[in-house]
């Protein structure tokens, strides 16, 4: 009994010794093995629509501001797109995926990473709550949850929910807007695919006073490669639009402004001293 | 002897168990603590060497490119942007992004150091996974850096993070004074990154610049306060941006949206696509 005791003691040290140090060891590591390998170079495989236009739910009045905004477009305005001047695309549009991103999991923040004008996100997965006050982004503000769906011990889902977004925003390049009040709450569910790892999705539902519904669209992305090259994309660099007094106009290939519109008045010279004959 | 035997076969289970962990684990527990918000400490502009006023920095520029800088000077001083190129938004590029303008974010993985700076959304991508510089890529205003762990003390923990960047792309200057880099884009920066041995919460970046406009390599040291609890803000350079690009020639947006001159006595853009005389009366 003594000579079995002792050995049961043994065992009990032994183990208490290695849940410690696999507890001081986890306390001090990041575990990959619990979160989905997302690492490596991620791009969208359609063009940056966010859907069919027709599908969107808009109400009658917004509905009629995207008919407006379409007109003007087919005349040669920009209409409700607002990132012609580089303004960031915000929430949800950055989704679309311009660029390539990659994203970057730590146990605090999962950051997006995309390189097109101000497109990054970070994801904040500490289990904060929302601050009393967030000051407006065009990211907004995102809190994050790892979800381990299959109960096998690694996470699978990343939920999201992102408040705190700021205006002007729209879906994409044709213009479909939000609400003006910047009330948009937008839940995401970023996941692998269960049979193709590289492949990603991210099940997109937003809620804004410009729909009569919430809408839902699957976004999916390939991962291209896990040793990529980076390029930077600089929307500012050679930007041909330019915006005086509210009217976009253009830059022609020799530098001149140039109208952007058929029969567009020049711009209001009234400030330069002397007149250009 | 078969408890002993007994004993040890648990501490081989346990130290495997430990062993897999690690494998699967970014052991955060050797590298430096740099999480939270760096931003430029009080009183430290956006000039390149913060020992030194804006402008009267002492770079050891080639005659040549001393005469180009003063040139900028005097265009600035006319109300022109001189060789400054960021008032159109482009982004700062290396080594001026080093100025953290808007605050910082470091995120160390094995692999891969990130260095996120929220002004124009400048992010670096510094490569400490034993790679050699490719022998050609694209060039960017950021450039490509490969960097290396040390550990000068030898406790076991990595304490400073060397960085070399090349591959840049032009144009850049120093800060907005328009200190210039040559434009032949051969740029090498080297960095040494280490936190205060006194001051945790201060975070020093000593940098070298190699570049064909100076006569020696030039190296500044920058220094970076923590915020341990940070409140990220968007800036959005191009949201309020008053200056307007056209052709060789930079105008103003006056409060009410209408162009107006940067300089005195500038002439109005030319407007020959338009199909008007004379767009002032």
């Amino acid at each position: 009994m003594r000579y079995r005791s002792l050995i049961g003691s043994c065992a009990r040290v032994a183990a208490f010794m290695a849940a410690l140090v696999l507890t001081l060891a986890s306390a001090q590591a990041f575990d990959e093995s619990k979160y989905p390998d997302l690492k490596g170079q991620w791009d969208r495989t359609t063009a940056p629509r966010w859907a069919d236009a027709k599908s969107a739910p808009l109400t009658a009045e917004y509905r009629a501001i995207f008919e407006e905004n379409v007109k003007d477009q087919a005349a040669g305005g920009q209409g409700t797109d607002p990132t012609f001047t580089c303004l960031a695309p915000g929430m949800p549009r950055v989704m679309n995926a311009y660029e390539p991103f990659e994203i970057v999991v730590t146990p605090r923040t999962t950051h997006f990473l995309m390189d097109h004008i101000h497109d990054s996100r970070r994801i904040f997965t500490d289990g904060r709550d929302w601050p009393k006050e967030i000051q407006p982004n065009f990211s907004g503000y995102s809190i994050g949850k790892w979800i381990d769906e299959d109960g096998d011990g690694r996470y699978d889902v990343l939920e999201v929910e992102t408040r705190g977004l700021r205006g002007p925003r729209s879906y994409d390049s044709t213009g479909l807007p939000f609400h003006a009040d910047n009330e948009t709450v937008i839940n995401e569910r970023i996941y692998l695919d269960k049979a193709d790892k590289n492949t990603l999705y991210d099940e997109i539902t937003v809620k804004d006073h410009a729909l009569t519904r919430p809408w839902t669209v699957t976004k999916k992305y390939v991962r291209k490669s896990t040793k990529p090259v980076w390029h930077e994309s600089v929307c500012a660099e050679n930007n041909p639009h330019v915006v005086i007094a509210d009217e976009p106009y253009m830059l022609s290939a020799d530098g001149f402004l140039m109208p952007a519109k058929k029969d567009q008045a020049p711009p209001d010279l009234k400030y330069f001293p002397q007149s250009r004959k | 002897m078969l408890s002993r035997s007994g004993f040890g076969s648990l501490l081989f289970a346990a130290a495997i168990a430990v062993s897999c962990v690690g494998a699967q684990a970014h052991d955060e527990s050797k590298y430096p603590d740099w999480n939270g918000q760096w931003r430029r400490p009080p009183g430290v502009n956006n000039q390149w060497d913060p020992t030194k006023p804006r402008g009267q920095e002492g770079a050891p520029l080639t005659p040549e490119f001393q005469a180009i800088f003063e040139a900028n000077l005097k265009d600035q001083e006319l109300g022109g942007q001189g060789t400054d190129p960021t008032y159109t938004c482009i982004p700062d590029g290396m080594p001026r992004a080093m100025n953290v303008i808007f605050p910082m974010e470091m995120i160390i993985l094995p692999n891969t150091t990130y260095i996120h700076i929220e002004y124009l959304q400048m992010f670096r991508r510094i490569y400490t996974d034993g790679r050699k510089f490719p022998e050609d890529t694209d060039t960017s205003f950021m450039g490509y850096s490969i960097g290396k762990w040390v550990d000068t003390d030898g406790d076991g923990r990595f304490d400073e993070l060397q960085v070399e960047t090349r591959f840049l792309k032009s144009p850049r200057a120093f800060d907005s004074s328009g200190i210039p880099l040559h434009p032949d884009g051969q740029t090498i920066v080297h960095e040494r990154f280490y936190q205060d041995k006194d001051k945790p919460d201060v975070l020093h970046d000593e940098v070298t610049t190699i570049d064909h406009a100076l006569t020696r390599p030039w190296t500044v040291t920058k220094h970076y306060n923590r915020v341990r609890n940070p409140i990220w803000v968007e800036a959005i350079c191009s949201e309020n941006n008053d200056h307007i690009k056209l052709g060789n020639e930079t105008y103003m947006r006056s409060a009410d949206g209408l162009l107006m001159p940067a300089k005195k006595g500038q002439r109005p853009p030319d407007l020959k696509y338009f199909n008007v005389q004379d767009a002032t009366k």
